[in-house]
């Protein structure tokens, strides 16, 4: 019996770092590090591979949020895209400084001073405390940041980027799972604010089994505001509204998949409401031909 | 060669499903020095491969199968065999009945049909069962298409039964997908394997059970967006039954397959409705927390206050 695989060439390395990439960029949350070590057992010449496994380490924490203690800061700060200052350094706007971030051991170090823009400063203060409030409403112990970006000058408009991060990690049940929000602040100050945002949830039971709850919505919505603490309470109540509905939108389906989808597929017990005769069953079955 | 062999055969055999087809070719394969001869690495190398595969999402298996093979192109056979992949449909186009394909019933890039019992496409030297084994074929396959109609209401179901020097095992596979009603689509995948060691001249046997259902709901609601529910779970069962006429070996078959799969259903209805339901209601609270804590903490107040008072109680 031959594999019809057999015959193929071997792949290239460009090709073996793509697989190793997408490999590392699937991983469930909070389960990096088996996926690393079981891709060092799979590909023996490691070194080939360290600047691609590298890259995609670090593309897959900015992707998840994942959160970074730094030494000297009360609370923690998120490591995304919207906070990356390039060669593994990143900004933490909260304690205004930089640092620099391993992404393989997750740990942040050589701390600096970061100085923000004053403008952007006074509005991203501004929504974070609101996020603050509304995080700590919503998620036992989630992580949100504000980073903001200039757009343009000559408009003077700008963009808050807003990330929040909520996991659990029990792999000793052989569970894992995390929430994210992100939203997107485009904001013309003195007249209005335009946002957009996703939300994603991501779950992973293991137990014997493999099982994933993967999803996301995006939002999208327009406010005419006139100064930022209006602008950063709607914001807030917009996002409330959302992650509230979508909550309950996901309970939604979970009951019509159990009751209506779930028992369409396949029934508890036949329609007898018994356990099949299977001697019956048989003495049907033997010497009939298939054909009919 | 001899010291080899052996090794061989246990690191084959470890926790794993073997087709007995492959033994055969493997040692076939290791006397013309024709394979490799795995060692630790490799040994190694299998934990990793289906450690990756409990993990990454199930919804993409075959990619991360297809990608996985390629890049240990050594595991190829080992992973198709003890990799459970989504079932795909064929059509038997001389009976006119569709058939369901997976590595049991593949021999290079054909597949056998439980019906015709031919090779699509066709193979000279294909591996077949048994004339014995191949009656029992039919008959499991007639007996299967009736368990599938009580529980499943349609879908599409197949069994394949190979050969054992003691025996014979086989795989009873069922596949149904869902009219996708209320917007929701949805697809049940069953691959039971089962390897039958026949005993005391033919009057008992021993069954090994190893079944996976997948299940695989989806959604793409206004409200609700994306929301992809899927995966499979894993169960091994192994008993001994009396093998006569009144209890044949399609039956002794079927009641431990109806038994695991009624088991397995609750199980994924547990686990698929409420575990992950609960993990996704844990990682967020609708209620706001400081609701649950004054509530939590109250609870506890009235509870030391009762404490106290029976405490007073007795005391009086």
């Amino acid at each position: 019996m031959s594999s019809g695989y057999e015959d193929e060439p071997m792949i290239d390395d460009s090709k073996k770092v793509q697989i190793v990439s997408n490999f590392i960029l699937h991983t469930p949350p909070g389960e990096l590090e088996d996926v690393l070590s079981d891709i060092q057992v799979l590909v023996n010449d490691a070194q080939v591979f360290k600047t691609a496994v590298m890259r995609a380490v670090a593309t897959y924490n900015k992707d998840q949020f994942i959160p970074a203690h730094l030494p000297d800061a009360e609370q923690t700060v998120l490591v995304t895209e919207y906070n990356d200052l390039g060669s593994h350094r990143f900004f933490d706007p909260r304690s205004k400084q930089s640092f620099r971030f391993d992404h393989i051991k997750k740990l942040a170090s050589e701390c600096k001073p970061w100085k923000p823009d004053d403008l952007l400063e006074s509005w991203r203060s501004c929504f974070e405390e609101e996020i603050d409030l509304y995080t700590s409403k919503h998620y036992k112990n989630g992580v949100a940041c504000v980073f903001p970006m200039k757009e343009d000058s000559k408009n003077k408009s700008f963009i808050l980027n807003i990330c929040m991060e909520h996991h659990e990690f029990q792999p000793g049940n052989y569970w894992n799972g995390r929430w994210r929000s992100f939203w997107t602040v485009r904001i013309q100050p003195g007249s209005s604010i335009q946002i957009c945002g996703v939300l994603k949830v991501q779950v992973h039971y293991y137990e014997d089994g493999n099982v994933q709850l993967v999803t996301s919505k995006d939002y999208q919505v327009n406010f005419d505001t006139d100064t930022k603490l209006d602008a950063s309470k709607r914001f807030i109540e917009f996002v409330e509204e959302c992650e509230n509905s979508y909550q309950l939108a996901l309970a939604e389906n979970y009951k019509t998949m159990s009751d209506t989808t779930f028992k369409a597929l396949r029934r508890q017990l036949p329609v007898t409401r018994s356990l099949i005769d299977w001697n019956k069953i048989v003495l049907y079955s033997v010497g009939k031909e298939l054909k009919e | 060669m001899a010291v080899k062999i052996c090794f061989s055969f246990r690191v084959t055999l470890v926790g794993k499903r073997v087709d007995p087809r492959k033994i055969v070719k493997f040692i076939y394969d290791l006397l013309l020095i024709k394979a490799k001869v795995p060692d630790k690495m490799t040994d190694q190398q299998m934990d990793s491969a289906l450690d990756l595969m409990r993990r990454l999402p199930p919804q993409q298996i075959e990619k991360n199968l297809s990608d996985l093979i390629d890049l240990v192109p050594n595991l190829c056979e080992d992973l198709l065999s003890s990799v459970d992949q989504p079932l795909k449909i064929a059509r038997d186009r001389e009976f006119g009945k569709d058939y369901l394909l997976c590595d049991y019933n593949r021999d290079g890039d054909s597949y056998r049909s439980p019906w015709s019992n031919t090779y699509d496409p066709p193979l000279e030297d294909g591996s077949m069962p048994s004339e014995r084994i191949r009656k029992l074929e039919i008959d499991a396959n007639h007996a299967f298409d009736q368990y599938r109609e009580m529980y499943f209401e349609g879908g599409v179901s197949s069994v394949y039964l190979w050969d054992l020097d003691h025996g014979f095992a086989g795989v009873i596979l069922i596949k149904k997908a869902g009219d996708g009603s209320k917007k929701i689509k949805g697809c049940w995948d069953s691959i039971h394997v089962v390897e039958v060691n026949e005993k005391a001249a033919g009057r008992n046997a021993h069954y090994k059970l190893t079944s996976t259902a997948m299940l695989w709901l989806q959604t793409n609601k206004t409200g609700s967006g994306t929301m992809n529910l899927g995966g499979s779970l894993t169960r091994q069962k192994e008993e001994d039954s009396n093998l006569s006429e009144a209890s044949p070996h399609i039956a002794n078959i079927g009641r431990m397959v109806e038994d695991m799969e009624n088991k397995i259903r609750n199980t994924l209805n547990e686990i698929y409705f409420s575990k992950t339901k609960d993990i996704v209601n844990g990682l967020r609270s609708i209620q706001p927390l400081s609701d649950q804590r004054a509530q939590a903490a109250l609870k506890k107040d009235l509870a030391a206050a009762l404490q106290k008072r029976q405490a007073k109680t007795v005391d009086n």
